[in-house]
């Protein structure tokens, strides 16, 4: 059986630090998971615009990837992937598809690797933020309650805040479905909203690349101070006894 | 991109760049527009209204409005025969089925006969058919009754509203100003001031002159033939009894199985819309008495005559030949999409067409006018979020209607070249990043 590690266009092209650390995690987890060369893009955001015959055969051609490389289960620290993998690969490849995918928050929130991980912050009073990923809490199996979790079981003074709009009813970062390359203004709208719903926030926390991306080009746009972490670094961080919100 | 793409696409751009100047049309709207929605959206929780958060009430029903709008799409045309028939037979309607807006138009015109002035409600369904524009087009006297449409007209506003608070925009002052032009009467620049000055002067007109008034359905029960509407101000109800014909323009797709589906789908609206305390009527007749020894005469106090336009046009096409936006049948038009959507929030009416706003609207544009109306609605500042499908109380995959407008525009050579850009390095290099 093998379990891969889908790290996703975006983050293993721009984000190689955040890659490594997310394969730390989980190779500490479960050390049976691997990366393999050259992983194909898992097409969602040709989904947006692409002919359906199109994007069928580039399907087929990442699950034919799959195959080839006896991939049976799967983690992925993309919203986009995850979402794309558990709801359209089924939809397009019905039972042609035959790998579990979960997203790394799922993996981590597993009671046995929560009771390994045993995450402990002994440093001052940290409140910090999760901004909901589209992409994660409108998925086929909504991701909403796995983060949060997460975050609460690590021993130690981290609050968790909530936005006004948060976990079914989150604010989209505004950069998905491609907008980002032709109207920046939806995430200049968008990602600020997201900002300005924090009350004395030490971090916001994202699983997803794309609002990543967003989120920190309108901080540095408008000189906000809180750092935006992906959530991957910051358990690192903790696991290794380092401040979780350095950047 | 082609030429026609660059310049739908420019069009947008320079759109984006009147939003950020304060005064243009564009920013006044949105100023109001994202903040309500964005109250509404957190604000799903009325629980100082209700027990139960609007979400939790549609969850409680949506598995049946899914089921029930489903069955109604598979038996399109029996649901239609039925409802027709027991208007008919049962409710005394004069009943038409337009089989396309031009019939629904010419229809509508016979039956306004020799009256210059017709009365309406929003009546969206009756814009959806071209029936607005034929009005227009023979000089006919347009008379909204809805408050918010009525300051559009006054302040001769055209640019797409929110069809639920078409006047949302704009502020006491612009309204007392025009009241002031236009009909040299001071009004203190406040909500109850305005309002007063309606109901002192517009409602007596509404009670005494409406001869032909003109409402949409937002239900019809195929089980009884009645017509279900939704109001909070109190318009519908004068208009639809004060008149001597009231007539009722809806796409077919606005029937539902039976007199509880109907009250379903009033009620639906209502909470999501949060129009606390409206008034819901199901008109099953027009006005009539039994009281003269048992004869019955119509046209008591209410309206003589009740006549329903259904539209078909599109409608059973999208069915009968599986179209993409045939999921437009099962929307009962509660808006829940507008409220949650992404590029709504951020864009207010650019992302819109001339039947409303939202990314709805703009299918509706492609249906009637084509992809390249679509585009120029404002179709590529959809993010994908997929908020519009996951909210939609009755299952409509609007987030797939979107995406396939837009691959149809890719098609046609109008999608912008980054996106296009990434969907080939998708397909060929397998990493668009790169």
């Amino acid at each position: 059986m093998n379990k891969i590690i889908f790290l996703g266009c975006l983050s293993s092209t721009k984000y190689k630090d955040t890659c490594e650390n997310a394969i730390k995690v989980i190779k500490f987890l479960d050390n049976e998971y691997q990366e393999l060369e050259n992983p194909p893009c898992c097409g969602a955001l040709a989904h947006q615009i692409a002919p359906i015959e199109e994007i069928r055969d580039h399907i087929k051609l990442v699950n034919n990837w799959f195959k080839d490389n006896d991939v049976k289960k799967l983690i992925t620290i993309c919203a986009g992937c995850y979402n794309y993998l558990t709801r359209y690969y089924p939809k397009h490849l019905g039972t042609d598809f035959n790998i579990k995918v979960m997203h790394l928050l799922q993996f981590i929130n597993r009671p046995e690797n929560l009771k390994k991980l045993n995450l402990k912050y002994p440093g001052k009073k940290l409140k910090i933020y999760y901004h909901d990923a589209c992409h994660l809490r409108n998925a086929e199996i909504p991701i909403i309650d796995e983060p949060r979790n997460i975050i609460n079981s690590i021993e130690g003074n981290i609050v968790l805040g909530e936005m006004e709009n948060n976990s079914l009813n989150s604010l989209c970062c505004g950069a998905g479905g491609g907008v980002y390359s032709i109207f920046r203004e939806s995430s200049d709208f968008s990602s600020k909203l997201i900002f300005d719903q924090m009350r004395m926030p030490k971090a916001l926390l994202t699983a997803c690349p794309f609002c990543y991306t967003s989120l920190i080009r309108i901080r540095e746009e408008n000189n906000i101070k809180t750092p935006v972490i992906k959530f991957e670094d910051f358990i690192l961080n903790i696991m290794e006894g380092v401040d979780p919100i350095s950047v | 991109m082609s030429e026609k793409g660059e310049e739908l696409y420019n069009k947008i751009k320079d759109k984006l760049v009147e939003l950020q100047s304060e005064n243009s049309a564009y920013a006044q709207f949105n100023e109001i527009w994202k903040m309500a929605c964005a109250i509404k959206y957190k604000s799903y929780d009325l629980r100082y209204l209700y027990e139960d958060t609007s979400r939790e009430f549609v969850d409680e029903y949506r598995e049946h409005l899914i089921k029930m709008k489903k069955d109604f799409v598979e038996n399109i045309d029996e649901y239609v025969d039925k409802c027709i028939k027991r208007m008919e037979s049962t409710n005394h309607f004069r009943v038409y089925l337009a089989k396309t807006n031009q019939e629904a138009q010419r229809i509508f015109m016979e039956e306004l006969g020799d009256n210059k002035v017709i009365y309406k409600s929003k009546s969206l369904e009756a814009k959806d058919a071209g029936i607005m524009d034929t009005l227009k087009k023979n000089n006919i006297t347009i008379k909204e009754t809805d408050l918010g449409d009525v300051f559009c007209q006054l302040l001769e506003y055209d640019y797409p509203s929110f069809t639920l608070g078409p006047g949302i925009q704009f502020t006491p002052e612009e309204i007392v100003a025009k009241i002031k032009e236009k009909y040299g009467v001071e009004v203190e620049p406040e909500a109850e001031a305005i309002v007063n000055y309606f109901r002192n002067t517009y409602r007596k007109e509404l009670l005494k002159d409406v001869k032909v008034s003109l409402t949409s359905a937002n239900a019809i029960s195929a089980q009884d033939g009645s017509i279900v509407l939704v109001e909070n101000e109190g318009n519908i109800s004068i208009i639809t009894r004060a008149t001597e014909k009231h007539i009722v323009v809806a796409g077919i797709q606005r029937i539902v199985p039976s007199v509880f589906d109907a009250l379903l789908c009033a009620k639906i609206q209502e909470r999501i819309i949060n129009v606390d305390g409206a008034y819901i009527s199901f008109i099953s007749s027009p006005s009539n008495t039994s009281d003269v020894q048992g004869h019955r005469v119509f046209g008591m106090y209410g309206a003589k005559e009740v006549v329903i336009i259904l539209v078909d046009d599109w409608r059973m096409k999208a069915v009968k030949e599986n179209l993409f936006y045939k999921d437009m049948l099962k929307c009962i038009g509660c808006k829940s999409c507008d409220l949650v959507c992404t590029a709504s929030r951020a864009f207010g009416n650019i992302y819109a067409s001339k039947y409303g706003i939202g990314a709805i609207n703009i299918v509706r544009d492609y249906i009637h006018n084509g992809i390249e109306a679509a585009v120029a609605d404002g179709l590529f500042l959809c993010t994908g979020c997929e908020n519009c499908t996951n909210w939609c109380p009755t299952g409509v995959d609007l987030a797939e209607m979107i995406r396939e407008l837009k691959r149809i525009a890719v098609d046609k050579d109008l999608c912008p070249p980054p996106l296009k850009e990434y969907k080939e390095k998708i397909l060929k290099d397998k990493n668009p990043f790169k």
